[in-house]
């Protein structure tokens, strides 16, 4: 990566921490799940609402660490009206694409976290339709 | 500072403002949090990161000698500068880098009471401009044991009946955080704690409304009736190491205590460790994992 690159890189997390997209609670979430790394105290709280099968608001409140938080405001301007599957189908590549590999590496979980707590909300999310039909 | 053994150690942010121009004086920020700095720094000041700057990239281990030196001479840091160490989370991580010069024996270090939270706390500027500062040729001496152990050193420090220190939050110490709804394993595979152990936690040792240290008389109330005192020998350890040499730092420069030395494989080793005692204070439920 060239020093422009990375310096690109670092002012869109930086921005992203400063100004996070898609902040706040949201009341009438289908679902909402809280995630967090004791040992650096980052913490992440997810909410969805679904149309069909598709995600179409999604929010996060939390506090932590620049990478954690930019990470989080990042995915959620990614996710908008992706299906459920799609989103359990993201990975560790998916983050480092959006945050840059490099960054990435240095704090990987910190820059996972809000990722899994998405996953695991979808998770959470699907319990709960199949508890609702039974 | 009135009343701490070695005062030296120790500098006020009035200090910091006062030598943010003196060449023989570097701040280096050291935080948890990757990039911090890059949103403002104290003037002048460098960056150390402890995972990518003051690790060796592929073992398990600090950087060796030579990478130190190589580290120190990127830096401008020579043998007579006086190295000051500040950073986010109550100076953990400057803890942890100025217990890395000290294994390197740089002879100047100091920490900045009160760290980041009580720099910024006190309105003082922050810049984003990032110093460079000429090439330094940096000689470290052989890396100082006696205040580091590895975990045979453990194991005997438990046979000896001599006291250790985990100084993690309570729920960590129980090992009831690690297996929490929705948190990830921490890095280790069980939790509890080395048997023995007494916990008090790092942050008893700092005042909450400014990051300071407590005054020395808080400080030995916390630890001399745990049996954590001056005449014996003494193991901290965290999760990584980090937060444990918080309180190396705490009991060997703000009270003197002379034997203390920082477990860096601490929980996180432990923990996973093949057939590694270990005791346990919460209930674990049946067929869910430690």
């Amino acid at each position: 990566m060239s020093d422009f690159d990375r310096q690109a890189q670092l002012e869109f997390i930086l921005d992203h921490y400063q100004n996070p997209r898609n902040h706040g609670e949201m009341a009438d979430a289908d679902v909402h799940l809280e995630g967090g790394l004791p040992g650096c105290s980052d913490l992440v709280t997810m909410y969805l609402k679904f149309e069909g099968d598709r995600v179409a608001e999604v929010s996060f409140v939390g506090e932590g660490c620049t990478i954690s938080q930019a990470a989080a405001s990042a995915m959620t301007e990614q996710i908008k009206g992706m299906s459920a599957e799609e989103i359990a189908d993201l990975d560790f590549e998916f983050v480092s694409d959006l945050l840059g590999e490099e960054i990435v590496q240095t704090r990987p979980r910190c820059a996972t976290l809000s990722l899994e707590t998405l996953k695991a909300a979808i998770q959470e999310h699907r319990k709960n339709q199949i508890r609702g039909k039974i | 500072m009135n009343g701490y053994a070695h005062p030296e150690y120790l500098v006020e942010t009035d200090w910091v403002a006062q030598h943010l121009n003196d060449p023989k004086v570097r701040l280096v920020e050291s935080d948890e949090d990757y990039l911090l700095y890059e949103t403002g720094h104290i003037p002048g000041a460098a960056k150390v990161d402890w995972f990518t700057t003051l690790q060796d990239p592929i073992k398990r281990d600090f950087l060796n000698k030579e990478a130190f030196e190589g580290l120190c001479s990127q830096l401008g840091i020579s043998r007579d500068t006086t190295v000051v160490f500040y950073g986010d989370k109550n100076n953990w991580f400057a803890c942890y880098a100025f217990w890395l010069f000290e294994y390197f024996g740089h002879p100047n270090r100091k920490i900045m009471n009160g760290g980041r939270f009580k720099w910024e706390k006190e309105g003082r500027p922050l810049v984003k401009d990032v110093p460079s500062y000429p090439s330094a040729t940096y000689r470290a001496t052989e890396p100082d044991m006696t205040i580091r152990v590895f975990r045979d050193q453990v194991m005997q420090q438990i046979q000896a009946g001599l006291p250790l220190v985990d100084v993690r939050s309570p729920q960590e110490y129980t090992g009831e955080l690690i297996h929490m709804p929705n948190y990830p394993q921490e890095g280790a595979q069980r939790g509890g704690h080395i048997p023995g152990a007494v916990n008090i936690p790092w942050s008893k040792a700092v005042n909450e409304s400014d990051s300071t240290f407590k005054t020395p008389e808080a400080l030995r109330e916390l630890y001399e009736p745990k049996g954590v005192t001056p005449d014996r020998e003494i193991i901290a350890y965290c999760r990584i190491g980090e937060r444990s040499s918080h309180t190396w730092f705490v009991l060997k420069y703000l009270l003197g205590y002379p034997h203390v030395k920082n477990y860096d494989g601490s929980w996180t080793e432990w923990g996973n460790l093949v057939n590694a005692p270990i005791e346990k204070t919460v209930q674990q439920e049946k067929g869910v994992p430690a």
